[in-house]
């Protein structure tokens, strides 16, 4: 959780220096295109998504991704708590939808590969789009399947696609995918290689073709791909790609993935820069990435989730309220029995509540190993939701209670068993401002 | 029986996917376990090169053939060696 804190740190700093630096770069019509969509414009930070988690099978190996890791505790892509079949993920998108009005992408990110599930994924987008055909519906991609799904995904009403190409050369890509399975045949080395680079590219040119708006995600990994990133700028750039978003490399050796195990580092915040100016010389930069986890709902954190740093001039109003529940749509979860939280901020201009996010418990456990102590499991119960003014809850012990209170959470169970939605907008309504406030907007300028 | 899947799987679902015969199901019992069907599983003989799951199937040492022989033993495919098993080879 600290690694993850401290990226969205840097993920803002960054931003501060390259300022609003996607928009201008695209055309106004593409502008409008991405505006709602948080994973492609910073300024859409207002906006929720949700990744649905239906696509668990991959059909490649990243050598920083572990395919036997499943844990809450973590937070990066391919990894994800509890799958759901495209009809599971209607419901949660449903119940999700009610409750959050500013839901406008959805998404399907994995845990695996979008298209190595093809009929778990274009059965949800499917189910997605016939239910909100105002949902804008995207996909991530490893691109080993894409030129084969492009024009399906078109079909299916896909506007967004993120393509993942970490090199366009064969030799630099051996070094971080040590196999791909193609038609029938478990490829390795230069082989493996070739053939997702070609299909990588030769898909993405096939996407934007179809006028899809083709993002690239690049993982930067130092002394591997550091020094091959203008070239491959180059490259997805003349083939129709938008935007690039270079992250740094995810290795804590505890996630067990080949580079964690031998010892590879992360990137040096000058070394994402310098890549980063690498690329800037042909595309549009994305900055604000927070390398989400493949169920993640809500908006993309940046200055939203950092508001409580940012404004000590609004600290004594309400801006959040953490609602336990275990995935129901009334206000059923006992404090104690909550395995996750739903973080909803209050939004001035609009005078109604927002999804934020959705914390799970264990996420908020102060380590791995000491996760099934019940002191620590009690201790996250708190950690998770510590910066929320009001926590709802359908019952709380009084020694809890009394934590919360010392930690200037107020419990409050005042709602029990109402709809949570209800509940939201009561407390909404005693959140009109008697004097006007600064809007939220005026301190996210970074 | 052909190939079977031992308790290192992950419930990952590729295999499952690629299976021609659909031989591969869900451990009803276990939850992130596969199973694969002893009669409905052909190894893929006369359809595929190789067994389409082992083909596919990320996790070493998660599918074994009639022998119990691990199809993708350790270090084949994440290039992780544990030590122990670096100085017996």
């Amino acid at each position: 959780m600290e690694h993850h804190v401290d990226e969205r740190k840097s993920a803002c700093a960054t931003g501060a220096n390259q300022g609003g630096s996607v928009s201008h770069l695209l055309p106004k019509e593409i502008q409008q295109q991405i505006e709602r969509h948080p994973c492609y414009s910073k300024q859409a930070h207002q906006y929720a998504r949700m990744h649905l988690p239906v696509a668990p099978a991959c059909n490649i190996q990243c050598n920083y991704c572990n395919r036997k890791y499943d844990c809450s505790n973590e937070s990066r892509p391919g990894v994800v708590s509890h799958l759901v079949d495209p009809h599971g993920a209607l419901k949660q998108f449903r119940a999700i939808k009610k409750r959050a009005p500013n839901l406008t992408v959805v998404g399907i990110a994995g845990p695996g590969d979008a298209l190595a599930n093809p009929k778990a994924t274009f059965s949800a987008l499917k189910l997605i789009r016939e239910a909100d055909p105002t949902a804008q519906l995207c996909i991530s991609t490893n691109g080993l399947m894409l030129a084969e799904y492009a024009s399906e995904l078109a079909a299916h009403g896909v506007h967004h696609l993120t393509i993942t190409i970490n090199t366009i050369d064969p030799h630099v890509a051996a070094k971080i995918y040590p196999w791909v399975y193609y038609d029938h045949q478990r490829l390795r080395g230069l082989a493996a290689a070739e053939r997702l680079i070609s299909n990588q590219l030769a898909g993405l040119e096939a996407a934007a073709k179809l006028g899809m708006l083709v993002k690239v995600n690049t993982v930067l990994i130092p002394g591997i791909n550091d020094q091959h990133i203008a070239a491959l700028s180059d490259a997805v750039k003349a083939r129709g790609a938008l935007l690039h978003n270079i992250m740094p490399l995810i290795s804590a050796a505890e996630h067990g993935t080949y580079f964690g195990m031998t010892g590879q580092r992360g990137p040096t915040e000058a070394e994402l820069t310098n890549a980063r100016n690498a690329s800037g010389q042909f595309m549009a930069q994305m900055t604000h990435c927070q390398q989400c986890r493949a169920d993640a709902v809500g908006t993309l954190g940046g200055c939203g989730s950092e508001a409580s740093d940012d404004t000590p001039a609004t600290a004594d109003k309400l801006v959040r309220v953490a609602v336990a529940t275990n995935g129901e749509p009334l206000l059923s979860t006992h404090f104690g029995h909550a395995r996750q939280f739903e973080i909803y901020q209050f939004d001035q201009a609009s005078g109604q509540f927002y999804l934020l996010e959705r914390r799970q418990v264990a996420q908020y456990c102060s380590g791995a190993s000491e996760c099934p102590e019940e002191e620590n499991d009690k201790q996250a119960l708190f950690n998770t939701i510590s910066d929320c003014q009001i926590v709802l809850s359908a019952r709380i012990g009084i020694s809890p209670w009394r934590t919360l209170e010392q930690m200037g959470v107020t419990p409050n169970v005042d709602f029990a068993y109402q709809a949570i939605s209800d509940a939201l907008q009561r407390l909404a309504r005693q959140q009109q401002p008697s004097q006007p406030q600064e809007s939220n907007d005026e301190v996210c300028h970074y | 029986m052909k190939y079977a899947i031992t308790e290192q799987c992950v419930g990952c679902h590729a295999c499952a996917l690629v299976c021609p015969n659909n031989a591969v199901f869900a451990d009803p019992d276990k939850p992130q376990q596969f199973m694969i069907h002893p009669r409905r599983c052909t190894g893929c003989e006369n359809q595929y090169d190789t067994p389409q799951c082992a083909t596919i199937c990320p996790v070493e040492t998660a599918i074994v053939d009639e022998l119990m022989i691990a199809v993708n033993p350790i270090g084949s495919l994440t290039g992780i060696v544990p030590l122990h098993v670096g100085r017996a080879q």
